[in-house]
């Protein structure tokens, strides 16, 4: 089991990991805690997502991607 | 008693003919709670004022009744008023007094909605509702009318009563005494600083009526008007001019409203004021005189503390402020009190003003300390077994209102109780409670809305 990401935090162009292996990017944070919005670069599961955005919910997310 | 009552007000607990009022409406916990359905889910109420939500995402959390709403501006800049309870299990979606922010996340199961009311967020929508949730009927529960009018927004439960318009006939024109810049201008005002809340152990009509136009407990402040809090250095505020002007109780008998007016001559300048601040007094007299340009004759009109009913005062004057007297309970008030300045007002005259308003009004304000502790005793010596048993006097003036009242050629609307010889009338306050009364016995606002009978049968 992963440690927990605090969102909070989380500055626009921040890339996640979610359950499943997609990634997406962070394109604003109400800081909640709770939500964050993001768009899809990846998504194995469901490739159509690429591209949209959506709200991801915290507990969806696994852990951060470092910038390369 | 039955926590079904719809008689037994008119006459019974209310009985306006002798002027007696029971003291059973102000301590008995089964009518408080046929007020919150009866009165507060269908009556207007004040929200809070545009000034405070300038910006999109912009919110501030207020009340309705017992109720916690949200005053908010979507993203397409349209003000809305929430109820403050998610969907889903009912938590409060925003714990702060006000900010601004993208959506409204309720901290327990994460439900999350725009500032346009719309559920978006859900978690594991697909996983756990498998995507047939239907979230357009689970956004938050929005008031069915809302009206904003010269910066101040309202809202009502109810989706049968009257526009706001409607519910406040002609006296609109007295609440403008409060909404209008001191220099006529429409609208010119804005809330000052933050809202003051306070909580007093009383039921929520003791500061109702006194807002009313009570002006018998003037002794109460005494001491206050002794050491010369006002903006001069003597008395309680500047109005020098009431000593020139009538001084009118004005009652809507149909719609519950009322309001104190002072009514100056034609044919006089009005007093200085504010002469402990040069810049303040300059500001004053400029504005006494595009009032009297812009208004006409009804600018010898100077309004006094008055209530749209059921529980928002107004006080047009010196200081300018909206209060709502929140029910917290049978025993227990909520007091918000909203400071208003004229938008246009040099920085000097706000600064001077914010600290004229604080030491006057609000939980510190040497006046509405004095009005708090008559409140919190009366009540509180109002609850045993036997001083229920004696019902308050409310008999001033019976009998002598005035239906149509015209002086120097100006008509004033409403009823009217002329007191400058009088000293005094309970007459605003009788007023109150008809229509309080009205509202407990009756089901419909096709009841309530009396003046629609006289237009129907004009029209016909």
């Amino acid at each position: 089991m992963t440690e927990p990401v605090n969102i909070r935090s989380l500055a626009p162009g921040t890339r996640i990991v979610l359950e499943g292996g997609a990634v997406a990017e962070i394109v604003s944070n109400p800081a909640d805690g709770v939500w964050v919005f993001a768009r899809y670069l990846s998504s194995p599961d469901d490739p159509a997502r690429v591209g949209s955005e959506e709200m991801i919910f915290a507990q969806d997310i696994v852990e951060i991607r470092e910038s390369s | 008693m039955s926590s079904t009552r719809t008689d037994g007000y008119r006459p019974g607990l209310v009985d306006l003919k002798a002027g007696q009022i029971s003291r059973e409406i102000f301590v008995n916990d089964e009518i408080y709670q046929e007020e919150l359905e009866r009165l507060f889910a269908r009556v207007w109420l004040f929200v809070g004022h545009e000034s405070q939500i300038p910006n999109p995402g912009d919110f501030f959390v207020s009340g309705m009744g017992e109720e916690s709403v949200i005053l908010c501006r979507d993203r397409a800049d349209k003000v809305h008023v929430f109820l403050n309870s998610c969907r889903h299990r009912g938590m409060k979606v925003c714990r702060y007094d006000d900010g601004n922010t993208p959506v409204f996340t309720c901290p327990y199961h994460g439900w999350s909605y725009g500032t346009d009311g719309k559920l978006v967020g859900v978690p594991y929508f697909r996983e756990a509702y498998h995507e047939k949730l239907d979230k357009s009927q689970w956004g938050l529960v929005e008031v069915p009318q809302m009206s904003c009018y010269k910066g101040t927004v309202w809202a009502c439960w109810d989706p049968a009563a009257p526009s706001f318009f409607e519910y406040l006939g002609d006296f609109v024109h007295y609440l403008d005494l409060t909404l209008d810049g001191w220099d006529g201008s429409e609208g010119g005002t804005e809330i000052l600083g933050g809202i003051q809340k306070w909580r007093i152990p009383c039921n929520w009509k003791f500061p109702a009526e006194n807002f009313c136009g009570d002006s018998y407990h003037n002794i109460s402040h005494r001491s206050v008007d002794l050491a010369g809090i006002g903006p001069s250095g003597s008395g309680r505020r500047d109005m020098q001019e009431r000593l020139m002007a009538r001084r009118l109780q004005v009652s809507f008998y149909e719609r519950g409203h009322q309001t104190g007016v002072y009514l100056f001559p034609s044919d006089r300048p009005t007093p200085p004021s504010y002469q402990h601040s040069p810049i303040v007094s300059e500001y004053f007299a400029y504005c006494e005189e595009e009032r009297r340009r812009r208004r006409g004759e009804w600018a010898r009109l100077i309004g006094s503390p008055g209530e749209i009913f059921p529980n928002t005062a107004l006080h047009p004057r010196q200081p300018r402020t909206i209060a709502v007297w929140h029910p917290r309970g049978t025993h227990q008030t909520e007091v918000w009190r909203w400071y208003m300045v004229d938008k246009a007002a040099p920085s000097e005259v706000k600064d001077f003003l914010r600290d004229y308003y604080i030491r006057y009004s609000g939980p510190a304000g040497m006046t509405e300390q004095d009005d708090m502790e008559n409140w919190n005793y009366a009540h509180a010596a109002s609850r045993g077994t036997i001083a229920r048993r004696y019902p308050y006097s409310y008999e001033q003036g019976l009998g002598y209102e005035i239906e149509t009242y015209e002086a120097e050629g100006l008509r004033i609307p409403g009823t009217v109780m002329d007191i400058t010889e009088a000293k005094s009338s309970e007459h605003n306050l009788r007023n109150l409670y008809r229509r309080w009364a009205e509202f407990m016995e009756t089901e419909s606002w096709d009841e309530l809305a009396t003046w629609r009978r006289a237009e129907r049968a004009a029209a016909e």
